[in-house]
Formats: structure tokens, C-alpha cells, sequence
């Protein structure tokens, strides 16, 4: 059988992203079972291979959820992050990777609501390159 | 295990005589003596071949060939190793790899085939290329009226490269445009394919034979429906692994292969007198790919010859020349470091204020090394890729007398 849903990979930070998850959590909210968070200690931590590789290995899309400018809990960790980020989205670009199916965004640890949404809003357009 | 036997045999790793010449001058074993080529075949005549696939020194190997220049049983230990790499990987090892695996993925990415590159943004509009469609269509039509169009231009991994590695200061897709103009002033309208793949080079020398297989028959595919009768790269190991590996993994191409610096002795020398730069010496890194597997070594040097430079020799070259460092972006480690600073100091040494290079994962490794700023003041000395030299050189001559 086909698969007709989306995979979509959220790598979330160890202090704000995975935290707005478990705020989501606490709080009861549902988002689509096909997000796959993977948590690292901070998003200055991943490399291309790891972004290259979820892509390698069939993810519709990969979203980098981090923390807010200025309260990266390492201080620099997420300006690590927009560089990585860059230099994995031109890499993407050359493979045929439209921009949109890799992106960086930003949620504070409190954010339950903002986090379901900001997934959910990713996943959807997942769908949407998947038939296209 | 009869596949080690099969590799002894086809690799002549029992003419072995245990002389240690190989040990003597491989540069890893220079700096981990824990490292023997030697003792690496011996072992698996012992019987061992099982134990040294699972020990992390298999992946320290460069496949320079080195050893093997000096073997006097004419041991191919690099293919050697390949084999034996190949046969780890399918036992179920990971092998090492630098840089966290990214480029080793975009290589096995491009085995998918409904890949659609983006990758020709470097092609600037003073460049004159004929598309695959165009290619196509001359293949059926007949000549069309650009000129010498049956020949392609295959361009390798520079536009990925240059993502990665021009923060180092690298020529990345720079070379592959200096290609093109320089083709260009020799009459020549290259095709160039939209969606190449990697050639596969580090893929089957890392033991990913699946993956090499799946790449070199896309590659095969897409250049035979060009029509074309040559191809020309500017990358060693594009040239290696197209006019050696590709017959023997999946069948002939029927085109010939060449690497720039052979059309450009060809064509350059004697019929040009060019002048660049303000470099009094320049000096000259033998790609291994280029000079120990293809026999490529004087070419080169009669380029740099006409372009108006004074060549000094470093004290390892030709057939002795030293490794870069550092192969098939493979185990990357303070070793490796100290093999290419050992080279560039060699390099500093002749007094060149210019390291002409022909590869340009020897300029990437190189630039690497002198990322260290202590060491970059230290030895000082600039870097540049061949065919940008003869670029720059043509432009400067352009407006004078015409060739």
C-alpha cells in the first residue's frame, strides 16, 4: 500500500521546542501523528548530514524548532543554528529540495499552543507537496 | 572466508614479500605506526581477513597508491583495500566518515533516479554550453551549429563543494567556470548535463558498491544519449572512475576521457605564450588520481610551463608525490592534518609563492589545513586550481594578439 500521508521531521531543542511540546502535552493538545520530533540538546548541535539524512530516508519536510532569538539557552546556540541551516538549504536547493520542505523557526519553552500550531501548520503544507 | 581469498587473488596480495616498502613510505604509517600495510596483508594471508574488517584502521587508508609505486611485487593494495572495505560494509560496518556523513548522503541521494537538480546556477551568461536537449536533438538531426558539441563537460561535485567549503577559501565553482571559458576560447561548446551525478569516486572507494553501481549507470545512461564522443572533466578522480571504474562496474561508455590538463597541453603549448599573476615560482601537487592511477604527471607541467611560470619541483613529486591527506571524505583525524601541514611545508620549502593544484579536494584539504591562522602565517603560501590559472591567463591576453 502506498503511503498517502506526509512525514514530517521536527528537530526541536532540548530547552525551548521540546519544551513548548511537553507544555502541548500537559495541556491535552493533539497534533498530527505523522510529526516525528526528534529532540537534540540544541540546534547548534546538528550538522547537514543529520538534516540531509532525514530527507535521505523519505521526509516530506524538516522543520528546526528552536530557541527564541536572544534566549538560546547556550546564548549562540541558534545563530549556529541559522548557519547550518543555510548552508543545509543551498545543499537541499541543489539536490531539488524546494526551500519550504526545510525550515528554522523559533518557540519559547511555555508555548504549548504555538507549538501544535506551528507544526500542524507545516504538516499541512506537507501535504500539499506530497501531491504535487 | 572465501571472499578475502578471491580479493588476494585478484588484488596479487600473494606476491607479497614482505619487504615493508609499502609501511616505509605510506604516510599514515609515518604517524600511527599502529598502521602497516604490510602487516595489514599479511594478516589476511594468516587468515585473519575476517578480524581486519572489523578494525577501525581499515577506513585510515588513503588509496594514494603510494605503496604500491614502490611495491616490487606490484601488490594493488589500494583496490586492496577497497575490496576488503566493500566486503565490511556489506558485514554490516559503518565505516568512518568526516563531516558528519552530509556528503556521502547527497551522494547516495543522487542514486534516487527522479532526482531533479538545480545545479547548473553557475553557468553565468558569458558561458557557452549546449544543453542536453540540444544535444539531444543534434543526435537525431545531425550537426547543428554550435561547434564541437560531441563533446561534454562533466562537471563533478564543484557546485556541492562550493556550498561547503568556500568559507575555507576553496575554488569551488570557480574551476568549473574557468572550465567552461577556457573551452570556450579553445572553439568548444561543451554539453553539459542538468542532472549529472556524483561519478561515484568515494562511494566505491569507501566500500559502497550498491550505491557507486546505482550512480555510474545513471551517469552511463545520461552521457551515451548525448551522442557525444568525449568527455572531458576537471577533477582526477571524474577521470579516473569514468574511463577505468565505469568499464569495469557497468559496461563501456564507447567515449573517451580526458582530463582538462590534457586537452590544454594539446592545445596550449607552443602555439600560446600566456602571462599571469606576478608569482615568480610556482610549485606543483601531483593528484593521485592524476599522476600514480592515470600516468597523468607531464601535462600539467607543460601547462604551467606556458603559462609563464617557473615550476620548482618539491622533493616528493611525481610518482612520489604526496597525498593530500585525506581520501573519499573518509576519517579525517589529527593524522591526516599532520600529513597535509608535513606537504605544505614541503611546498613552502622550494620557495614557490604558488601551489598549483589539479583537484580540487587537494586545494579543499589544503585550504583546510591553513584555516589555522598560526599555520597560514607560518607557511604562507597561495593556492589556486590549474584551470583558473589558464582562465586568468587567457583573459589577460584577450585584447591583444588573438591566438
Amino acid at each position: 500500500m502506498a503511503e498517502t500521508e506526509p512525514r514530517v521531521v521536527v528537530f526541536t531543542c532540548n530547552w525551548s521546542a521540546y519544551g513548548a511540546l511537553e507544555t502541548a502535552g500537559s495541556q491535552r493538545l493533539a497534533y498530527p501523528a505523522n510529526v516525528r520530533p526528534i529532540r537534540v540538546i540544541c540546534l547548534g548541535r546538528l550538522h547537514p548530514g543529520l538534516i540531509l539524512k532525514a530527507f535521505e530516508l523519505g521526509a516530506d519536510g524538516v522543520l528546526l524548532l528552536g530557541c527564541p532569538p536572544g534566549e538560546c539557552y547556550y546564548e549562540f546556540g541558534n545563530e549556529r543554528a541559522e548557519e547550518l541551516f543555510k548552508e543545509t538549504r543551498a545543499i537541499a536547493h541543489l539536490l531539488g529540495i524546494e526551500d519550504e520542505r526545510l525550515m528554522l523557526d523559533w518557540v519559547g519553552a511555555g508555548e504549548g499552543e504555538a507549538f501544535v500550531q506551528k507544526v500542524t501548520e507545516f504538516y499541512r503544507q506537507a501535504t500539499c507537496w506530497r501531491d504535487l | 572466508m572465501e571472499a578475502i581469498q578471491q580479493i588476494i587473488k585478484s588484488t596479487k596480495a600473494y606476491y607479497c614479500l614482505e619487504c615493508g616498502k609499502c609501511t616505509s613510505v605510506c604516510p599514515i604509517s609515518r604517524r600511527e605506526p599502529a598502521y602497516s600495510p604490510r602487516l595489514t596483508v599479511e594478516r589476511a594471508m594468516w587468515g585473519e581477513g575476517e578480524e581486519l574488517l572489523t578494525d577501525a584502521l581499515l577506513w585510515s587508508c588513503l588509496t594514494c597508491q603510494h605503496c604500491s609505486e614502490r611495491c616490487p611485487s606490484d601488490v594493488y593494495y589500494a583496490e586492496f583495500i577497497r575490496d576488503l572495505r566493500a566486503l565490511a560494509r556489506g558485514a554490516g560496518e559503518q565505516g568512518l566518515c568526516s563531516h558528519g556523513e552530509a556528503i556521502q548522503t547527497w551522494m547516495r541521494m543522487m542514486a534516487s533516479p527522479d532526482l531533479k537538480q538545480n545545479r547548473l546556477k553557475w553557468l553565468d551568461e558569458d558561458l557557452k554550453v549546449c544543453t542536453l536537449q540540444q544535444a539531444l536533438r543534434q543526435a537525431q538531426e545531425g550537426p547543428q551549429d554550435t561547434a564541437n558539441s560531441d563533446i561534454v563537460y562533466f562537471v563533478g561535485c564543484l557546485p556541492y563543494y562550493d556550498v561547503l567549503f568556500t568559507k575555507i577559501g576553496a575554488q569551488g565553482v570557480e574551476i568549473a567556470q574557468s572550465a567552461v571559458r577556457v573551452l570556450n576560447r579553445l572553439g568548444i561548446e561543451p554539453i553539459i548535463l542538468e542532472n549529472e551525478r556524483c561519478c561515484g569516486h568515494d562511494l566505491l572507494w569507501e566500500g559502497d558498491v550498491t550505491n557507486f553501481r546505482k550512480l555510474a549507470e545513471l551517469n552511463v545512461a545520461m552521457l551515451q544519449a548525448t551522442g557525444a564522443k568525449r568527455i572531458i572533466t576537471a577533477c582526477p578522480e571524474c577521470y579516473r572512475t569514468l574511463s577505468v571504474d565505469y568499464p569495469e562496474y557497468v559496461g563501456s561508455l564507447g567515449m573517451e576521457v580526458v582530463h582538462i590538463s590534457q586537452l590544454l597541453a594539446e592545445r596550449l603549448v607552443g602555439s600560446w605564450k600566456l602571462e599571469v599573476g606576478s608569482w615568480k615560482k610556482v610549485t606543483y601537487q601531483d593528484p593521485c588520481r592524476l599522476g600514480r592511477f592515470m600516468g597523468v604527471y607531464e601535462e600539467p607541467r607543460q601547462v604551467i610551463s606556458a603559462l609563464g611560470l617557473e615550476l620548482v619541483e618539491m622533493n616528493h613529486s611525481g610518482k612520489n608525490a604526496l597525498c593530500c591527506g585525506t581520501n573519499c571524505w573518509t576519517n579525517c583525524g589529527a593524522i591526516n592534518k599532520q600529513i597535509q601541514v608535513d606537504r605544505l611545508r614541503e611546498a613552502r620549502a622550494t620557495g614557490a609563492e604558488l601551489l598549483v593544484t589539479a583537484c580540487a579536494k587537494c586545494q579543499i584539504h589544503f585550504k583546510c589545513a591553513l584555516d589555522d591562522a598560526r599555520l597560514d602565517q607560518e607557511i604562507g603560501i597561495e593556492i589556486r586550481d590549474l584551470v583558473t590559472l589558464v582562465d586568468a591567463a587567457l583573459a589577460q591576453e584577450e585584447g591583444g594578439s588573438k591566438a
